[in-house]
């Protein structure tokens, strides 16, 4: 399975979502080996998967029964924590999980298919986001778009000057 | 008294002592001449005897009564012709005095005229420079005045100007910042994600690149 295979479900949103996932597929990897080395009779209590979880190995066509499978995804999982680009998206209000997704969405399919999302909260955007790439800034706020239509609203004022001056 | 006054008084004085000569004088012409006359009718006789009888004559007519007489009447004379003179000269002194008043007045007149005149030039003068100075000083307020209302017209365009271009700067700023306080609450974000994602669509290629670079 190479990295551009590997695909990640719209859940998995950022950095701490893919160590939560690491983790948990630890646990997963320990129940299998105290699984293997456990007396005949004890009781067994598999670990809860999550949802995320379940979603990731069925995207990937992963059976966590199955140590390699669980291996390979480890392995992804690892990669991504190091490479998985990370674009910080600041928000007005915390943003609804389905919103958040659409904008996820069109970031993996016209950005990059790993790409994770550091939401932010900034109550002066007001309206729209502010988005950091490494090294640049993306204003997408009410602010700059109101600073792009500058020259429309000083139209619009000074037509409002002119009309107040002529009565 | 003048140099004038003192020789008309003098003059007087001659004269009256001619004429007072003149009439002591004209009796014993007149006897010289009756003697003469005798003379020429009687013998001739010896000069001595001539010379007796002559002061005998004069002796006889200038006696003590008539000398006496003449002296009177040449007082008389006199006083008669020192009254016409002083008369005269209280005349002469009146009219002087009148000439000499109006000399005076017009003088007077004259000089105070000259100097009103001057005077009167001196407040026109005076009066000019003041103008002129009132002018110039007018001049110089009204170019002040100008040079003041030009530089604060210049410097209220430029405040202005300033103020103008301060607000179309933070004009976004103050609109949103106004959207923010008005509607603040009730934005919500999914209302604004076709806006959203129309933004970063239209930055696509930018944050592809960006995001790519910093892989």
């Amino acid at each position: 399975m190479s990295k551009l295979e590997f695909r990640l479900p719209l859940g998995v949103v950022s950095q701490s979502d893919i160590i939560r996932l690491s983790r948990e597929l630890a646990a997963v990897d320990e129940f299998f080996i105290a699984a293997k080395a456990r007396a005949a009779g004890t009781p067994v209590t598999p670990p809860r998967l999550t949802r995320l979880l379940d979603e990731i190995s069925k995207e990937n066509q992963l059976n966590l029964l199955q140590a390699n499978h669980r291996q390979s995804l480890a392995q992804q999982l690892d990669k991504l924590k190091g490479s998985a680009p990370t674009i910080q998206i600041s928000f007005a209000a915390e943003p609804p999980s389905k919103f958040l997704e659409r904008i996820l969405a069109w970031l993996r399919e016209n950005i990059h298919q790993h790409a994770l999302v550091q939401v932010g909260l900034q109550p002066s955007i007001a309206a729209g986001c502010v988005l950091r790439t490494p090294n640049k800034v993306f204003d997408m706020s009410l602010r700059a778009h109101l600073d792009k239509e500058k020259a429309y609203l000083v139209e619009l004022i000074k037509g409002a000057v002119s009309r107040g001056g002529s009565q | 008294m003048s140099s004038g006054g003192l020789i008309i008084i003098i003059g007087l004085i001659i004269s009256a002592t001619l004429v007072f000569t003149w009439l002591v004088w004209q009796p014993y012409r007149k006897s010289r001449k009756k003697a003469k006359i005798a003379a020429s009718q009687i013998p001739p006789v010896s000069r001595s005897t001539l010379l007796e009888r002559a002061q005998e004559e004069v002796d006889h007519i200038f006696n003590d009564e008539f000398r006496e007489e003449l002296r009177n009447r040449g007082r008389l004379h006199f006083e008669k012709v020192i009254g016409e003179n002083a008369m005269f000269l209280q005349q002469d002194l009146r009219e002087t005095t009148t000439q000499l008043n109006d000399y005076m007045r017009t003088e007077i007149t004259r000089t105070l005229q000259e100097e009103f005149k001057k005077y009167q030039q001196s407040i026109s003068d005076a009066k000019q420079l003041a103008l002129d100075s009132i002018e110039k000083t007018v001049t110089t307020i009204e170019q002040q005045r100008h040079f003041l209302e030009t530089q604060l017209q210049a410097q209220a365009e430029a405040q202005k100007t300033r103020i103008i271009e301060r607000f179309e700067q933070e004009m976004a700023s103050i609109i949103n910042h106004y959207v923010l306080r008005a509607i603040g609450n009730q934005i919500d974000l999914s209302d604004q994600l076709e806006y959203i994602l129309a933004e970063l669509e239209n930055n696509k290629k930018a944050i592809f690149e960006d995001v790519k670079a910093g892989i």
